[in-house]
Formats: C-alpha cells, structure tokens, sequence
C-alpha cells in the first residue's frame, strides 16, 4: 500500500512535467497508488484534486482528443511564482513581519513556506489583528477588481471594493456601492456570510472615486451624513493632554488656566459625538452649540430617569 | 500546536521542506524540524518516504536525492524545487497585511529592508495597494517602545480608567504590543508589584529613572496575548474570573451595539424584542460611562446593587451640565 503523501507527491511531479494534458489513464499507469480501474480510480483521483486545490494547487482539466476526452495538468502559472529575487535582509524582513503580526490563523507561515523562507521561532509577536473569514475574499476581489455582493444589516449589498483598511480595532471595506451610486464604507465584521464575488473585470467605478477619502479619520464624522456642524467640547485637565493628542491640536479652540481645554470638533453625527464625550465621563461636556448641548441634557434626563423612551 | 496530520497538510509541508532543501543542500536535522515545527522523527519519515519520489520510472536516477541521517540531511534537488510557489488569497493577504502593520509602526523598518521586500512581492502578486493598516501613534508610544529595547525602567504618569485617576508608577517594561487596533505596555509595576498591562494612549508622561530592568525573561508578557480579549480595564490584565460581577444589560436595538462594543459572556433574547447582555464588571467607573453611552437605550436587569448604576451616573454628570459654565465660548 502506498502512502497517500507519496502519491500526492509524485502526482505534483508528474503533472508538473509536461506541459501536455495527460488523461487519468496515463496518470494512473505513471503513478503508484491508485486503485486499479474504473469507479474507485475516479474518486480517488478526484479526492486527490479536491486535496491539492484546498491546499492552494490548481489542477487544470482541459478537454483532449481521444477516448477519455479530458486531459489533466498543473499549469506552471498555477504553480510558480516568478522569481522574487529577495535579498537576504528582505526575507529576514519578511520572515519577522510574519512572526512579529498575529492574524489568527497560519496563513503568514504558509506563504513563507511557499516562499521558501520559512521563519526561525523565538520572536515576540508585537501585534494581533482580527482575523475574519471574509477578508481574504474581499482583499482578492480588490486584487483582482470584482464585485462583491453580501448581506449587512438585513440588505443584499452590491459593492466594488477599492480599500481594505483596518482601523482602531475593525476591519473595513471601502468601495462604490453599485445600487447606491455612492461611495460606501462597511465594516467587514457586520457582513452575513461569506461575500460572493462578480466575473472578472466586473468592479467599473467612476474615474473620480477616491477610496482614501471614503472613509472618514473621527468617529463623529462616520456613518454621518448630517450638516456638518462645529460642537466645542470642554475637557478637563487631568484628560486634555490624551484628548487633545486624540484629536490634534488644530482643534483646541481655547485653553483655560487650570488646564482644561475646549476643543472644537467638525461633527456629521452627533449621536457618534455623544457616545464619544460620554466615555470621559465627568471630565467632559458638551459646550455648544445649544442644541447639541440641549440634546445631550436629555439624552442624561432620559437616562437618570431611567425612561426607555427614545430621545435624540 | 495539535498536528494536522492530514495528507494536505503533509503535502503542503514537505513541499516547503524540499523548497528550502534545493535551496540550501544541506541543512542538521534538528534545525529544519525546529523550522518547520514538527518532530525529528516525523521529519525524518517524511524525507525518507520523500526520496522514494519522483517520476516514472522510477529508477533511481528519477528519484529524489535525498540522504538522511540522524545528524543531517543532503540534497540535491534542482533548480525547479527551490522556486517560490504561488501564495493561496489568505497567504498573500496574510503576508501584506503583516508587512503593511510593521510598516505602520514608526521606527520598526529602520533600513526599509521589508519596504523593499514587499514592494518585490506585490510586483510579483500584481497586487495594487490597496490595503491600510492604521495602528493608531500615541503620544508616548516611541518612548516607552524605546524603553523595552533599551532595558530601561521608567516611571510612568498613567491615567486609570478603572479608578478614574491619575498615578505615577515605576514601571519595568517588558513588551510594547498592538492589540486590535490598540497599544498596550506590559510591565513589571512596581506599585502593584505584579505584572501590568497599560494602555498607551492612557499614558500622561513617561521618565526614565535611569536603572536598567533586571533581567527579566524578554516574552514573558508576550504569554498575556492570549488573554487581552478579556475586556477594557485600563490597567491590569483582566480575565473574568468566578468572582467577577456579571451584569445583566437589557438593551433595544439602538443599543445592540453594546455586543460588538465589548466582550460579551452570554446574549439572550427577551419577549419584547429587546437582547440580554450578559457582562463581566472589572470596574463600576467603567460600566458606569457604558450605562451613559447607552442612555435610554440599555436598562440593568441585575445585579441589584448595579441597578441603579445609570440613573446615579446620568444624574451626577447631569448635575455637571446644570452648573453655569465660566465663560462659556
């Protein structure tokens, strides 16, 4: 009995060698392993397939002369990369950037070993980034300039990703919503299932498209679209030099003696703005203008008094 | 890490050792295991099944050359072997995504060696750039990444969240680390006298004492990785444990966001269409300013003591909003 790998192996190999579709027939005279004939040689042809494709290599079936009428092969394409020419301090490189950034899963070691740079342990690892089942889709489709249709928040969406972005903890999409006509952004972990992609070439957006100024830096300026309006927000001294380092410095508006700042803030969402005055707790309030001021004292009326009635 | 010792797997594995094998000739058994993360033994078994590999017919000159002893391994594989393969849709997004992240810490691709390497393999992956890894900078972050390279103890300006103050602590750090999208020091504290983990965008000041740290294994925090999931405290690592408070948070729609806000031990759905949070307390400050940030939106079914923990925090900081502001702008 032959051991799987080694059929495996061999399999690679012989496909690898000609550039000639080969029919299961030939295949399975040349290599050791497979059930003698019919039915059982198919399957466990195809499980072999099935094995080398989840495991990244393509076996291409192309329609040949003669009885079988399909021929197999590995295209080199499929298999190969052109030659990446690394120097030495780029593959060290590399090699620590795979080891120093936790995705969750071995998808970094992986492509290392395909590399042939496989990475020496020991290193501490100095950043994890959410791993989501849908971004390797998403960043292929952006690659490779698809479309993408998924579920978020109960609608069917139909978007051409132009960005993938990761952002204060979460992973974004930003592209042209085709329904919409508009630029979108969506946050990759809201998205139900995995996203389905378009036939090649499908993602056309307008010539003016500008992903990088899709999504917006402050999160009182995302999700928003309300007239900007200028809210000064007084911080007091012990958090002003974290918020002001927070926000920047071109939005102090005044500093007061005991070291409170005001800082003024460009808001399209002002229930974004609440939350986010609300997490310094006491140190902060909301100056102006009246009505934003108004809003946020019944929003603390509605909560003091423990109402479950809507306010905003 | 448990096997997978699926044939895919192997497969997938023995061609990288072979890869790295045509490239290098020869390489001591117990480096390329260590390498590869797998026994000697089953390294060994691999290569030796390896070299009964190769094409039809299989005669010795169209088999593998591969020669294993227990000490080392010689190869003589050629040219074909030792080219990189094409990356499956997660491993180049894989690499590119730790790549961009190095990249986006100031100071860490000092010679811009990975700048070049990645600039290699996106030509090669005709991949455009389109992917932005934004770590955040805070103010104090080179510092205190200067200071765990340096060995050097510091004294720390820190603001808590957990007890709503400001301290100054004498630090020993031991690993600057981004998790989900934030900065954090872990450290020896020397006021706590344990391990502690900051968040680095909390930190008000930082001043070396001048001491170097004792030695300290480098990595030790690097063992709190698994653990920083557990919830935002602002200063210790935090895992609830059986004596944690759990509440009870019935929130509406409008505040579902709760769930994806922070971690969460446990959601139930109520008859009027509202969702049960179930949450570990660390810090009544803390749960206090997520009661405001709910509002009307979020109601504490429980624990008693916690019910009135909303109302109590609207009402103080509403006593805030009452009093005239000096010379309000």
């Amino acid at each position: 009995m032959v051991d799987r790998l080694e059929r495996l192996t061999d399999l690679v190999l012989v496909l690898l060698r000609d550039d000639r579709p080969k029919p299961l027939r030939e295949i399975a005279a040349e290599v050791p392993g497979y059930p003698a004939e019919g039915e059982a040689r198919r399957q466990a042809f195809e499980r072999d397939k099935r094995t080398l494709r989840d495991g990244g290599v393509d076996v291409s079936a192309v329609p040949i002369e003669g009885r079988e009428q399909v021929g197999y092969l590995i295209r080199p394409e499929d298999f190969y990369l052109p030659d990446l020419d690394l120097a030495p301090d780029e593959q060290a490189a590399l090699n620590l950037a795979v080891a120093g950034v936790h995705l969750g899963d071995p998808s970094g070691r992986d492509a290392l070993w395909r590399l042939g740079l496989p990475a020496s342990a020991g290193v501490q690892p100095f950043a994890d980034l959410t791993a989501l089942p849908a971004l390797p889709v998403l960043y292929d489709a952006v690659r490779r300039r698809v479309t993408v249709t998924f579920d978020y928040r109960g609608d069917a969406r139909h978007v051409a990703p132009a960005l993938l972005r990761f952002r204060g903890g979460w992973w974004y999409v930003v592209g042209f919503d085709l329904d919409k006509e508009a630029s979108r952004t969506f946050r990759v972990d809201r998205m139900e299932g995995q996203p389905s992609v378009g036939p090649p070439g499908s993602a056309v957006v307008p010539d003016d498209f500008d992903p990088e100024a899709a999504l917006p830096e402050e999160p009182w300026r995302m999700g928003g679209e309300e007239e900007v309006v200028g809210v000064d927000v007084l911080v007091d001294a012990g958090l002003a030099p974290l918020v002001v380092a927070e926000v920047g410095e071109a939005t102090v508006h005044s500093r007061r003696d005991d070291g409170a700042v005001v800082v003024r803030l460009e808001v399209t969402n002002v229930a974004a703005l609440r939350s986010w005055v609300l997490e310094l707790g006491e140190h902060a309030e909301v100056l102006a203008p009246d009505g934003v001021r108004a809003g946020m004292i019944s929003w603390l009326e509605a909560t003091a008094a423990g109402s479950r009635e809507a306010v905003d | 890490m448990p096997a997978r010792a699926d044939a895919g797997y192997r497969l997938h594995r023995l061609l990288a050792v072979l890869t790295w094998l045509a490239r290098q000739g020869r390489a001591p058994v117990t480096e390329l295991a260590e390498r590869f993360g797998i026994s000697p033994d089953e390294l060994i078994a691999d290569l030796e099944l390896a070299a009964c590999c190769g094409l039809p017919p299989y005669t010795p000159d169209q088999l593998m050359e591969i020669m294993v002893d227990d000490e080392e391994v010689v190869a003589n594989l050629g040219p074909e072997l030792a080219r990189p393969r094409r990356l499956t849709a997660a491993e180049g997004f894989a690499l590119a995504t730790a790549a961009r992240a190095i990249e986006a810490v100031p100071g860490a691709d000092p010679d811009g060696s990975l700048a070049r390497g990645l600039e290699k393999l996106e030509a090669v992956l005709g991949q455009p750039d389109r992917l932005r890894i934004d770590l955040g900078e805070p103010p104090h972050l080179a510092e205190l990444r200067r200071a765990v390279e340096a060995a050097e103890q510091i004294e720390l300006g820190y603001y808590s969240v957990s007890s709503d103050e400001e301290s100054l602590r004498v630090v020993d750090p031991v690993s600057v680390v981004a998790l989900d999208g934030r900065w954090y020091l872990d450290g020896y504290c020397h006021r706590a006298g344990d391990m502690r983990r900051f968040r680095v965008d909390r930190v008000l000041s930082v001043r070396p004492t001048g001491k170097t740290t004792p030695g300290r294994a480098r990595g030790e925090g690097s063992e709190a990785l698994s653990d920083h999931r557990a919830g935002e405290v602002g200063e210790a690592v935090f895992v609830p444990g059986p004596d944690a408070t759990v509440a009870r948070v019935a929130v509406d729609d409008a505040g579902l966001w709760l769930t994806d806000a922070v971690p969460t031990l446990g959601l139930e759905p109520l008859p009027d269409g509202r969702t049960v949070v179930h949450l570990a307390v660390a810090s009544t400050v803390w749960f206090d300013r997520l009661l405001l940030r709910l509002g009307p939106h979020g109601e504490v079914l429980g624990p008693p003591e916690l019910a009135d923990s909303g109302r109590r925090a609207a009402a103080r900081l509403l006593a805030r909003y009452r009093t005239p502001v000096p010379e309000r702008s």
